[in-house]
């Protein structure tokens, strides 16, 4: 068991246990409207870990780059008539290039004054959004978002309307992300973003420009959120004005922090968690969110490695009690 | 032998009216070992920083090479054969001694890394570099040590190890043995001059025993000038030198 979770292989260990978790999902959860909400929210934690767990940057400006691929797939889809493919093609590369554009300016800063400023990108575009409330809906947010089937040069191949099959084509696409994800890791600028955080002067003197390192971190990070959040508006056929509000940027650093930073499979545990928190405790007690600081606490107290590190020593011990 | 690697006009850094280095001509032979050395506040490493390109100058100009460094960016000297190490050890402490050496190797490459498709083991050269430099400093047992559960004299030497990865024409050696046990010293200073053999070394001490047996050049600086530079025996001999130390032990 042991020597498969660590498995270095791209398709093997972690990855393994994900394909694991995402047939599972569905058959245990209620619907698959939730499960699916999951997995779109595991995506964006995953790419708030790229930046957080190997970057060691925290960005408050996730949300954005979520509610702006959430906001122009729709709109492409709604005005421009564009299919599936071409709309999450269009919010990953608006994505791409907006988080480029934050990523750019708020880099010049560390610390503190880069987190102020990825925020207050974050409530820029939230404002924007407010604004602009002929195109957004406003404080209403943009009705009828479609949810077209997936065709390819004109040949329709499957219909997406059933929830099921929604949340399939989710997870493949959430496959493809995560392996990518592991490739982007353990390649030359993945170990380069781990040097950065770990000493950013000493990067610098082994030749590293870590701007632009930094940089395209947040490209990467802000193409694969605003690929979820276009997904997240076709599931739930609609963009409330909270997908790019202040909230979302804070619900996808919380979701990153609980899995585990640094750890890709902890992102999924992370995404879990807090979608099913929200579902089974909202409908007992309002002020559930009360709780969820509790746990934040709990674990940046007491589990620094999170869910997913939790769950690692426990494995560890297991073994090594099995080895005794 | 006699072609000059390294050389400054007339270089000068100023902190508001204080001038750290005023107006010094530096010139670093190839394939020598060239000590710096001076009591504290000489501005040994206000020099250095300008070296490194951590610091802009004020006036003057940085040759390396024959092409004028003197505006480029610290990142972008390492392509070019500069390499540095730090007075205070500056490692990826968390990272093992192999990964630390293999990312130094990585380093030359500039913007390359930025290849996020390419799994990192098909950087086979890193991967060599990394393994002979550990072989070269005798920390090939450590290979998967964490850097900062190294002892303090490993973590020296691994410093200069990280500079030795670019495979530079320049090693810049910011107090090497700072901090060290008296009983580590000798194994740092016969590094230093094992890495001598093959590459110019430029050294910043403040010690001056150190550098009298490795060295070819000395250069001793004092109120941000030099004062005297010459080959060792000359500098020992020379009065103004011990008046200068004295000086600073009278303090």
């Amino acid at each position: 068991m042991k020597r498969l979770m660590t498995s270095k292989g791209l398709f093997g260990g972690t990855t393994l246990a994900v394909l694991a978790i995402l047939v599972l999902l569905p058959l245990v959860l209620p619907s698959a409207t939730l499960a699916t909400e999951i997995v779109i929210f595991a995506m964006a934690a995953l790419a708030c870990n790229l930046l957080l767990g190997y970057g060691g940057l925290l960005s408050f400006g996730q949300g954005l780059f979520f509610g702006a691929g959430s906001y122009l797939s729709a709109l492409a889809m709604i005005h421009g008539g564009v299919g599936l493919v071409t709309a999450l093609v269009i919010a990953i590369v608006a994505g791409a290039l907006i988080a480029t554009f934050v990523g750019m300016l708020s880099i010049r800063r560390t610390g503190i004054y880069f987190v102020m400023l990825t925020l207050a990108f974050s409530q820029t575009g939230y404002f924007l959004a407010y604004t602009l409330s002929k195109w957004t809906g406003g404080d209403n947010g943009l009705l009828d978002v479609p949810r077209p089937g997936l065709s390819l040069f004109g040949v329709d191949l499957v219909d997406l309307k059933g929830a099921h099959a929604y949340y399939v084509f989710v997870a493949l696409i959430f496959m493809a992300v995560y392996v990518g994800a592991r490739r982007v890791i353990d390649s030359p600028f993945g170990s380069t973003l781990v040097a950065i955080r770990e000493n950013e002067s000493r990067a610098s003197a082994v030749g590293f420009d870590t701007r632009h390192f930094k940089m395209l971190a947040f490209t990467l990070s802000g193409a694969v959120t605003a690929l979820a959040g276009a997904l997240y508006g076709m599931l739930i056929n609609y963009v409330p004005l909270d997908n790019i509000a202040m909230a979302m940027s804070e619900n996808i650093v919380i979701m990153t922090v609980i899995g585990g930073t640094g750890s890709l499979l902890g992102s999924l545990l992370g995404a879990g968690t807090l979608v099913l928190m929200g579902e089974i405790l909202s409908s007992i007690w309002p002020r559930w969110p009360l709780l969820l600081g509790v746990l934040l606490i709990l674990i940046v107290v007491f589990l620094r490695g999170g869910v997913w590190g939790g769950v690692e020593s426990l494995i560890g011990r297991m073994t090594r009690k099995d080895e005794a | 032998m006699s072609e000059i690697l390294l050389e400054t006009q007339d270089l000068a850094l100023a902190y508001g009216g204080f001038r750290a280095v005023d107006g010094v001509n530096l010139s670093v032979k190839a394939g020598t070992i060239h000590s710096v050395i001076g009591p504290n506040g000489a501005g040994k490493t206000s020099l250095f920083h300008c070296l490194t390109g951590g610091r802009k100058p004020s006036e003057g100009s940085i040759f390396f090479n024959g092409a004028d460094i003197t505006h480029r960016p610290a990142h972008a000297r390492v392509g070019i054969g500069m390499a540095r190490s730090f007075q205070v050890t500056s490692l990826f402490q968390n990272l093992s001694v192999r990964e630390n050496l293999r990312l130094a190797a990585q380093g030359c490459d500039g913007d390359k890394a930025l290849a996020f498709w390419r799994p990192v083991g098909a950087g086979k050269a890193h991967i060599a570099t990394a393994e002979r430099v550990m072989e070269r400093l005798g920390l090939a047992a450590k290979a998967n040590t964490a850097a900062g559960d190294l002892s303090h004299g490993q973590q020296r030497v691994l410093e200069v190890g990280m500079a030795l990865c670019g495979e530079p024409k320049l090693l810049l050696l910011d107090e090497p043995t700072s901090g060290m046990g008296i009983d580590d010293i000798p194994i740092m200073t016969h590094l230093i001059a094992e890495l001598g053999k093959d590459h110019t070394v430029m050294l910043i001490e403040h010690n001056m025993g150190i550098v009298m047996t490795i060295s070819d050049t000395i250069t001793v600086m004092s109120r941000g000038q030099i004062l005297v530079e010459g080959k060792p025996d000359a500098v020992r001999a020379d009065e103004r030198v011990r008046a200068a130390y004295l000086g600073e032990a009278a303090v």
